[in-house]
């Protein structure tokens, strides 16, 4: 239980320093996303009610820093980076047998991808919204490169959150009669 | 599934239905109470990385001085990096006259904000500013500097407000360009390719062939932005199906932002 509030803490204090990271030029201004790789840790390493909870307290800090209310409109209402956290969480969630034998690649690469994965949601829903679709090198940039900075980050940042896991006793059993 | 887990995804199920129901208003003021709980650690946070920043200046000029004057001696350098840490002061004091200049001689009630923090979403072009609520400052208000249009005002707290950037698709003001009768609205782009990003004017008529140079202003159509605002520069105007479409410079650089003011009224 204290490593799911470390955890907590971790994701509002990583949501809040993504603000003072400048966008990558080179890439395209791709941002980069350091909260979703703990919650898609977490998901992996805690049980399925805690996981969920984790993606609720993501996807609730998320869309109130994001969602923009323009006069009477909501462009992205409360509550669908919920939905986007829980479903990719989910898919993550169900590897867990997999991490908790400490093979941890597939994580990391799937990190990378569900990272992508929120923002490719996030732009199909404002052009839903907004109207005319369209993929340039820019905006394909702009999604791949933040899953693909999420990926190269997955590795250190998982271990980081092992050893704190470690330090706070948090046993990474399978739930019972889930896995076995 | 075990039953705790039922009973987990049922309570989510629960939370997310109330928070999908959120209306515009319900969404607002849940933001602007999130944001004030974050704001201390926003101002920290913008605090440091302005200290982090001036640290990495100062050790940038003590290289460049050293590659420089390798003959002078540990004392000299001293003295250089002091002198430059003194023309930084005189930079700020400069910076700071120039909007109390502006201040003074603008004809709109202006209230100075700082930026504390810039836009972290890949979608959306917003910062936030270090007054709200408590500064008389409302949704939907003007923000300028000396150079032009910066945004309005969207989300607003007690003492931290979200500004909507003019390069944002989601901010549209009606303009209209010097020497012309032309009247356009402009917007951002979704997605900005170059290193700084453009604002388009649409639907101009298809005889109004602008040139490069010539300077869109705020027409004051709308409500919100008062007419006489720079937006931008003409960089190219082209033709498009139905009507002619010009590509602005904005007249800020957003990416350098520091000090804007929030248009609370006419004096």
């Amino acid at each position: 239980m204290i490593f799911f509030f470390i955890l907590l803490v971790l994701v509002t204090t990583a949501q809040i320093a993504e603000f003072f990271i400048p966008p990558i030029d080179w890439m395209y201004h791709a941002h980069i996303y350091i909260a979703p790789v703990i919650v898609f840790y977490g998901a992996v390493a805690l049980p399925f009610p805690l996981m969920l909870a984790l993606a609720l307290f993501a996807g609730i800090i998320l869309d109130a820093l994001t969602v923009q209310v323009i006069g009477s409109k909501v462009e992205i209402s409360m509550g669908w980076s919920i939905l986007l956290y829980a479903v990719l969480a989910g898919i993550m969630h169900g590897l867990r047998p997999l991490f908790v034998r400490g093979r941890w690649e597939v994580h990391c690469i799937l990190t990378g991808i569900c990272t992508s994965a929120i923002i490719l949601a996030q732009y199909l829903m404002i052009t839903f919204r907004r109207g005319s679709l369209f993929f340039s090198p820019e905006v394909w940039w702009q999604i791949g490169g933040p899953g693909l900075i999420a990926m190269l980050m997955a590795p250190p940042v998982f271990l980081i959150l092992h050893w704190i896991a470690r330090l706070t006793r948090y046993p990474y059993l399978p739930e019972k009669g889930h896995f076995e | 599934m075990s039953r705790t887990s039922i009973i987990a995804l049922l309570i989510f199920g629960a939370i997310l239905g109330y928070f999908l129901s959120f209306g515009a208003e319900t969404t607002r003021n849940f933001q602007a109470q999130v944001y004030q709980w974050l704001a201390p650690f926003f101002s920290t946070g913008s605090g440091l990385q302005k200290q982090i920043t001036s640290v990495r200046t100062g050790l940038k000029s003590l290289e460049e001085l050293e590659r420089e004057n390798a003959a002078l001696q540990v004392d000299n350098r001293q003295l250089k990096a002091t002198n430059q840490a003194l023309r930084d002061v005189e930079h700020e004091v400069n910076r700071l006259r120039h909007a109390l200049n502006y201040r003074e001689r603008s004809v709109f009630k202006l209230v100075p904000a700082e930026i504390v923090t810039r836009d972290s979403s890949t979608w959306w072009h917003t910062v936030t500013i270090n007054r709200g609520k408590e500064d008389k400052i409302e949704s939907d208000m003007p923000v300028v500097t000396d150079e032009g249009l910066v945004g309005k005002t969207t989300t607003v707290s007690q003492t931290i407000s979200v500004v909507l950037l003019v390069t944002d698709e989601n901010c549209k003001v009606a303009a209209s360009v010097e020497g012309t009768r032309e009247q356009g609205i402009v917007s951002g782009e979704r997605v900005s390719g170059g290193l700084t990003p453009v604002l388009n004017l649409n639907f101009l008529t298809k005889q109004a062939n602008l040139q490069p140079g010539q300077k869109a202003y705020t027409s004051g159509v709308g409500g919100v932005f008062p007419s006489g605002l720079v937006i931008g520069t003409v960089k190219s105007f082209r033709l498009r199906e139905l009507d002619g479409q010009a590509t602005l410079a904005p007249a800020v650089d957003m990416t350098h932002l520091e000090d804007v003011f929030v248009v609370t009224g006419r004096k």
